[in-house]
């Protein structure tokens, strides 16, 4: 267990840098997860912090200690690969506890320990099979146990659940939550999957492009997004975007293919000005009062119903928990609840304080 | 075609294919056969045309060769060479093809085809400049000579073929094992090298084919204490047409300890042939 922290972190490959002056605190016993699409640098990142890849500039302190030009093997890390690189020639125990053989920790002590590891994960029966006898689920849990056994100051997770089956995944997942109440250990896990980000994260690391887009807890992130790529890429189905800008008295946000949709109160944003409004799908209510739209597409899920509402060219998506009865070219009325608009600025993406 | 003729077809298409595997290997082992027979014929009866299908065969030559021609000490000169060749081709092979499948594509290229030119090179081209450079330090007729310059020789194979079986072994293992607790060196022997074993088994028994049969290197670098059978062997011969039975004696004789490590390997060799041809 320990604080790690991430100082203006570049790295280049070649010379075409990746990470673009990367600053993170994380505090003793956080879960953070890192996210962004493919390509944003976050498992640069993560090998960064492991020591895989030799950090350009910048500085990485663990437990307050500076370990960026460290060997992996000093810094006191454990990782989980998305391969789970589990060494084929050894057998579960010996997977496990190599680390501990490879620190010198004494047979008995070593094989307490696996036993241990071994106990938390449900892993018992398995520890004289070898990899390739194992499922998917299996060797997860396996590549888990051999980074637990040895208690670490810092625990990384490389997109650990990407090769399994759906339902393993959020049964994977809760345990990763489950395990992570018990051990209290420091993990930083990279996924590009943002529903894993909200559901396991105390907090969530945002990145595109190699800068950090926003940092915040899950609900922050959310309620909160800093600019539009954090309000699209967080919640699901994605915020619609809707370009315009501010109408006459505030009364009303004009999209650029003429709609005008009427708010309820008027934002803390200049008439005229040109703005992207971002909503949530869950946001939109029917209400008779409202503005004009036509359903386009209805794709109930069991639990919810998503909508695609066409509003004079621009397509908004919907969710709605009720069963509306709606059907495809139907003319519905909706309306927008002011408190839950999201104004971004249409050039930078930042979000403008309403 | 119907369901029901379909096993009798394929029973007639096996039997075929084991024919026609059978008139290749028979071809095959046509000299092989030849040479057993003229070992234990009278050199009189082994150049009869038609050659005799009925003589009275004997182990005459067999003895000539293993008593009375120094064929121990020959193979005792061959094994130690062979053994040099193989104990230091395979684990520098080895390494260099480890470092070679761990460095970017773009650096390791180069390296592979100029070794892969070497490959190419006509040996005799070499042997000449090896004899040069032994004379000159004073290495000639020594095994140290013989198995350095079969070393070199033998060197790009054995890379290339060990580069390919490290390829092979993800990359994600090196960096979990850093991560246990390995330095770069550990990961190497304790993680990498034993996933290599059946690449490591055929790179040896290469090695060892190479280096126990080869004829030019042996001629030309060896002398009179370090000769190796082949070239021992062939000295047999010459135009003396007597010696025939002799010299198939001895090649019977250079082959026996090759089939007998072939049999002992063969189960390894044959999985280090097929390994990595699927996904394991």
């Amino acid at each position: 267990m320990a604080p790690l922290a991430i100082r203006r972190a570049t790295k280049s490959f070649g010379g075409f840098e990746v990470l673009h002056g990367i600053d993170i605190d994380i505090e003793d016993g956080e879960f953070v997860v890192l996210v962004g699409p493919s390509g944003c640098g976050k498992s640069t990142l993560l090998r960064l912090i492991a020591g895989l890849e030799d950090i350009t500039t910048g500085e990485i302190l663990i437990d307050d200690k500076e370990v960026s030009r460290l060997h992996p093997k000093d810094r006191d890390i454990a990782m989980v690969f998305q391969s789970y690189a589990l060494y084929p020639h050894m057998s579960v125990a010996e997977n496990m506890g190599f680390s501990l053989r490879m620190r010198d920790v004494k047979p008995p002590e070593r094989d307490r320990k696996v036993q241990a590891a071994a106990e938390i994960l449900g892993l018992t029966p398995l520890l004289d099979r070898y990899p390739r006898q194992l499922s998917g689920g299996q060797r997860q849990r396996v590549a888990m146990g051999r980074a637990i056994v040895r208690d670490p100051k810092v625990f990384l997770f490389d997109e650990p659940l990407s090769n399994l089956d759906a339902k393993l995944r959020v049964q994977m997942r809760a345990e990763i939550r489950v395990l992570h109440k018990k051990l209290k250990t420091t993990i930083v896990y990279v996924t590009h999957d943002q529903i894993e980000a909200m559901t396991m994260a105390d907090k969530i690391v945002v990145l595109r492009d190699g800068h950090v887009e926003q940092i915040g807890s899950p609900l922050e992130l959310y309620d909160t997004p800093a600019n539009a790529f954090v309000g699209g890429f967080i919640g699901s189905p994605a915020m619609n975007m809707l370009n315009g800008r501010i109408g006459e008295g505030g009364r009303s946000f004009v999209t650029d293919n003429g709609a005008e949709l009427p708010l309820a109160a008027p934002p803390r944003i200049e008439p005229g000005r040109a703005t992207i409004m971002g909503l949530r799908p869950e946001d939109i209510e029917i209400d008779e009062a409202g503005f004009p739209a036509q359903v386009q597409l209805i794709e109930p899920t069991g639990a919810d119903i998503h909508v695609n509402l066409e509003v004079s060219g621009d397509v908004l998506t919907a969710v709605f928990h009720e069963r509306l009865g709606l059907s495809e070219g139907q003319s519905v009325r909706l309306s927008i609840p002011v408190d839950k608009v999201h104004f971004f600025d249409p050039d930078s993406g930042d979000r403008i304080v309403g | 075609m119907t369901v029901a003729d379909s096993p009798k077809r394929r029973q007639r298409e096996t039997y075929l294919i084991f024919i026609a595997l059978c008139i290749f290997t028979f071809i095959n082992l046509m000299p092989l056969i030849w040479a057993v027979l003229t070992s234990l014929k009278d050199p009189r009866d082994a150049f009869t045309i038609p050659p005799t299908i009925i003589f009275e065969p004997t182990l005459e030559y067999h003895r000539q060769v293993w008593f009375e021609n120094d064929f121990f000490r020959y193979l005792k000169n061959s094994l130690i060479v062979s053994a040099g060749t193989v104990f230091i081709s395979v684990p520098f092979g080895c390494l260099a093809a480890y470092a070679l499948s761990r460095i970017p594509r773009r650096s390791a290229g180069p390296i592979l085809s100029a070794l892969f030119t070497i490959r190419m090179f006509p040996h005799m081209l070499l042997a000449i400049p090896f004899f040069v450079m032994g004379t000159f330090l004073n290495l000639i007729d020594s095994y140290v000579l013989l198995i350095l310059a079969l070393v070199a020789i033998n060197q790009p194979f054995t890379i290339w073929l060990m580069h390919g079986f490290f390829l092979e072994i993800p990359r994600d293992l090196d960096e979990a094992a850093a991560i246990d607790g390995c330095t770069s060196w550990q990961a190497f022997r304790i993680v990498i090298l034993p996933l290599a074993r059946p690449g490591m088994t055929v790179a040896a028994l290469f090695s060892l084919l190479l280096s126990y049969n080869e004829f030019l290197f042996a001629l030309v670098l060896t002398g009179t204490d370090t000769k190796t059978l082949p070239v021992a062997i062939a000295s047999f011969g010459g135009e003396d047409i007597s010696a025939w039975s002799l010299s198939a004696a001895g090649a019977i004789g250079i082959m026996l300890p090759i089939v007998i490590v072939m049999l002992v390997l063969q189960r390894h060799l044959v999985r280090g042939l097929t390994a990595g041809a699927v996904k394991g």
